[in-house]
Formats: C-alpha cells, structure tokens, sequence
C-alpha cells in the first residue's frame, strides 16, 4: 500500500461492511500510483469493481493515474432534487394519477426511447455543451443550471474522444430514466433540522419535493468499456501493475488518459442534459395535473460517480489532484466558491437517496469534508443483499402492497425492479447520514419520504 | 451451461464447456439470460459478433462486451451463436436471433458493463471453467 485506508462508520454499519469485499478494494486503491492523501471508504460502502462503490481517492495530477473503475460504467450517475409549490395534503387525493402520468410522460426501462430526437451534430453539441444546450433549446431556464453541479457541463469535454459505439447508445436515449436502482421519487419533507440552509433551499414542511437519480445511460456505459480494454491493454506500455485487473488505469498525463478523461467528460455532460430532459419532461406532468401556475425549482444536482481535477490542501500544502468518487458525492462548505451564491453562506447542498420506500436526506457540505475527504461524503444507503438474494420469497405484488400500505404508489416497467429494489437489500440511511454528520463531513438539514416512486 | 452468481451490487455468471469456443458460445448466452427471457427467440437474421485481447481474459470480457452492444444498442436477441475462429488474441462469431420485442423477449435486467471483477477462467478436468461479474 502506498497510503492508509480510512472509514468513516459506525460499529454497526462495520459489521455489515466486513461481509464483503469493499474493505479489501479500498486498500486496493491504496496501491494506485501517485495517489494522493489516504484511500476513503465512506459509511455507505459495498463491494464494487475495482473501486468499492462509496470509494474517494485523490491521485497527483501530474505524476498520477486516472482510472475509469473510480468513476463507474455509469459516468455521472446523479441526483437532481426540486422543490414545488405544492403541499403534500394538494397532492395526496391526485397522487395516483400522478404518478401514472409521469410513468407515462418519462420513459423508463429497457429499450426506452427519448422524447428528445437528436442529429448526430446536436449530439455532439450536447456532448460538449451538457444541460446547457438543453436549457438553449428551451428545455430549462438559466437558474436550473446555476443550481447544478459543474453549472450542468465539464468544459474540457471532447465529443471526438467518444465512440461510435456510444454515440449510437446515448443518441436514442436522451431523457430516460434507466433502470435497476435508477428512480424518480415523489417525496415530502418530513423533517427539518436546519432552519437556514432549508430556508436558502426553499425547503419547508409538508412541501412536496421531486428527487430524480440517474445517468449516461448506454452512453456512459460504452465509454467506460471502450477505455477500460484500451487501458488494460496499454497498462504494460506505463509498467503499471495492480492487483485488481478491473483497477485499470494510465498516467493522467498520457494520451490514453487525456483521452478517456475528455471521454468521461462529455459523457458526464450527457448525463447533465438527460437530467434535465426529465426534469422539463417531469415540470408539463405536475402542469397537467396541477395547472399551470404550479412550480417545479430546481434546488441542486449532484453527480457521484466522477473524477474532477480539484485542488485541495494536504498536509499544509495545496495540491492539484484528480479526485475520484465513485459512489460519493461532492460536499463543499460554506464559503467555497464553487458553492452557488444563494447556498454560499450555508454549503453545498448534498442530496442522499435512501433506498426505494424508505427515506432520503438533504445536507450540506462542511469544513470536516473539505480537511480529510477531499470534500466528499456519501450517496446512498449502499446495498447489503444480492439481488438474487433480495428475489428470494420476494413477490413483487407484495412488495408493492407493503409500499401502498405505507402510503407510498410504485409504478415500475418490470418485477425486478421492484423486487430487487427492496428496503432489506439496502443499509439503514439514517445510519449512514449520522456517521457524516457526527465526523463533521457535512451537515442534516432536512428528511424526506417517499409518496410515489417511478422506476424501470 | 451457465448459472447466475450472487453478488452484492451485481451479477454474475458462471459457465462451464468442454472447449474454450464452446464457452464463449455459452458465456453469451449466460449474458443474454440475465438482459432477457430468451425461450422464444427464432433464428431468423445472423449476426457478427468479434473481439480482440491482450489474453484470454481480455478476449472474453470484450467479447462479452461486443455481445452486450448486440443485445442493448443494437436490440437484438439471439437464439444461439456459434464461434468461428478464435486464437490467443482475438475471436470471430455469429449470433442467429431476430430484433428484440418486448412482448416475446420479457426484459430481466439493464446490464451497463462487463467487468473483471472476481474473474475465474481455468481449466478443469471437463474443460473450462469461466466466472464473470455484470455491472447492473
């Protein structure tokens, strides 16, 4: 190992993590050339591939690798929460039809097509260009990319980096939801435990929020495999050897690397301008049901699954690194001048999904993330059950009967989805949210449950 | 002949054949099993299927990958595939299938990649043995 491994959990959430293999990853990662700063493991992590899923590392931007399982085969998989001018008693006698009409109006699932029909010139202008082309079509206003991540678009991004392969993916599949753990999620907000970050975000009481959590789709995916065979081929060439096959990687300042970090660029500008899609998509269903008037603001939009060139302070000297979160999720404090304006005194809103059902969570970013976590923190609940595990003497007509019982109305595609998806299979959040807030990496500020869950 | 593995986060596939093309034949197979309910695909079109590699494991996780370009950007399904040429580095097959159609080919799964994860590819004393993990 070239540095130490750190997890932040509790006594609880260790004794799930010891069943699998993210701990052995996370020291794997440690191994990385030119990594920078300690390997993380934050309280949500499982075994993934290569890196574990809920896996930072930072490696120096001149002298280190950049490798593609640090990111994911989903490149900017993410979230999106927005807030409405709806209360949670307006929407409850029309929340069936609802949901059927944004089932209807947002494609979801295998195969599903986008409402969104590019030319393969406008695709590459989405590739550059992210939720901004988007907004320029008028599919979105300014503010929605003021309240995003990266404003909704890496700059740097290369459409010729990316294949024909992916392009014939992505292009189809502009403004769809995926599948698998892929959901939108009609939601309220159940409790506040920061007045004036909730205040900043428009968040109050009751208030019906919208959470949407997906990404690249086919688009990302291709990229990830097109420049993991081309790494694992060109690995010998840099005399890199690791002891995880799928921790494939090149120095940064290779061709190779350039050219998959372009790649993974425009890849995360899709995933940006897919999210905004089903927002336009999502704001004309609640404007059908709830006329025009009702408002749909976007309150921030988070990727986490990434590698973003950032500077941080390590050991009392800054440093220009390539952090890579993979399951994690960016956390920048109050002051940073990445944090938009309107957040700037309280933090960078971090949006954590629970699993389906249960529930999800809004915080900020902290000092304590920017000092040991190269401001970083969670994403989610981290699985604990395989899905065959989770299929078994599960019926989909019961799950959902067990969700309907709670209040909550699921429309998906298939059984799987719901089925796999099961509140069991998933680490307790609440667990997970204490250990941040308690280490300092970011702050509660609000509880959300689900009312109505959309998945493929 | 293949099974489906556990696995936290994921899938994964175990397949077993006599010979390495054979095995190739059933890894696809095994990748299609978990996309798709694939009892009634007819082989009505071919299809060409092929993949380079540094070694074998290279050359099945990249095949396995063109495989998943067929099934998911493609959208077709296939009722069986049959290796045409395959050496140290590189691998030439069909596919026999039809276009994919909800209806005939229930959906399983979104399978986003291929990956090395816990990778098994060894002899045994009936021929080979291959264990690979889908990202899902």
């Amino acid at each position: 190992m070239r540095t130490d491994v750190v997890v932040y959990a509790s006594e609880s959430l260790l004794e799930q993590i010891r069943h699998d293999l993210s701990l052995q990853q996370a020291v794997n990662v440690a191994m990385l050339p030119g990594v920078v700063g300690p390997s993380l493991a934050m309280p949500d992590i499982h075994q993934g591939y290569g890196f574990p899923i809920g896996g930072v590392a930072a490696t120096d931007w001149n002298h280190g690798v950049v490798s593609p399982g640090g990111v994911g085969f989903d490149i900017n998989c993410g979230v999106r929460s927005v807030t409405t001018t709806l209360a949670r008693e307006e929407v409850r006698p029309k929340l069936a039809e609802l949901v059927n009409q944004v089932f209807r109006d947002i494609p979801c699932g295998a195969g599903s097509e986008g409402s969104f029909r590019l030319t393969s010139k406008q695709l590459d202008e989405v590739l550059s260009q992210g939720a901004r082309w988007m907004v320029e079509q008028g599919f979105g206003d300014a503010r929605d990319l003021e309240f995003c991540e990266a404003e909704g678009c890496l700059s740097e991004a290369d459409p010729a980096a990316v294949s024909a392969r992916a392009k014939e993916r992505g292009l189809p599949q502009l403004g769809t939801l995926g599948s698998g753990n892929h959901f939108l999620e009609i939601q309220y907000v159940e409790e506040i435990h920061d007045s004036d970050a909730a205040r900043a975000m428009g968040l109050h009481l009751d208030q019906i929020v919208v959470l949407i959590h997906c990404g690249s789709r086919g688009l990302g995916h291709q990229v990830c495999t097109d420049y993991l065979a081309q790494m694992g081929a060109a690995m010998k060439k840099y005399g890199i050897t690791l002891p995880d096959r799928q921790l494939a990687c090149v120095p940064i300042q290779s061709e190779e690397g350039q050219a998959y970090l372009a790649a993974m660029r425009a890849s995360a500008n899709f995933a940006w301008a897919n999210r905004q899609g089903i927002l336009h998509l999502l704001r004309g269903s609640f404007r059908k049901l709830f006329g025009k008037s009702v408002r749909l603001d976007l309150i921030y939009d988070v990727c986490h699954n990434i590698a973003k060139r950032e500077t941080h302070t390590i050991d009392g000297r800054k440093c220009d690194v390539l952090v890579h979160r993979k399951g994690a999720t960016r956390a920048f404090p109050p002051g940073h001048r990445e944090v938009p304006k309107a957040y700037r005194q309280v933090g960078q809103p971090v949006l954590i999904p629970g699993s389906m059902g249960t529930a999800s969570w809004i915080l900020v970013g902290a000092e304590g993330a920017m000092k040991e976590t190269f401001g970083s923190v969670c994403h989610g609940a981290g699985r604990v059950m395989s899905r065959t595990a989770a299929r078994k003497g599960a019926d989909a007509k019961q799950v959902a009967k067990r969700l309907e019982e709670k209040g909550i109305i699921i429309r998906s595609e298939t059984r799987e989805g719901i089925i796999e998806e099961i509140p069991e299979a998933y680490k307790d959040v609440d667990a997970v949210i204490e250990v941040v807030h308690q280490a300092g990496l970011a702050r509660k500020v609000a509880r959300l449950r689900p009312i109505g869950v959309i998945k493929g | 002949m293949f099974e489906i593995l556990e696995h936290t986060a994921d899938v994964g596939i175990r397949v077993r054949a006599a010979t390495l093309p054979e095995l190739f034949e059933q890894a696809a197979l095994a990748l299609q099993a978990v996309v798709l309910d694939a009892s009634r695909v007819r082989a009505l079109e071919t299809y060409p299927l092929s993949a380079e590699g540094e070694d074998d494991p290279a050359l099945l996780v990249n095949f396995l990958s063109d495989v998943l370009f067929l099934l998911d950007a493609r959208r077709t399904a296939f009722a069986g595939v049959k290796v045409e040429h395959l050496d140290q580095h590189s691998v030439r097959a069909h596919a026999a299938g039809e276009p994919r159609d909800a209806a005939r080919h229930p959906p399983r799964v979104i399978v986003k990649g291929v990956t090395y994860h816990q990778f098994r590819l060894d002899r045994t004393p009936d021929g080979w043995l291959a264990e690979v993990f889908l990202d899902i």
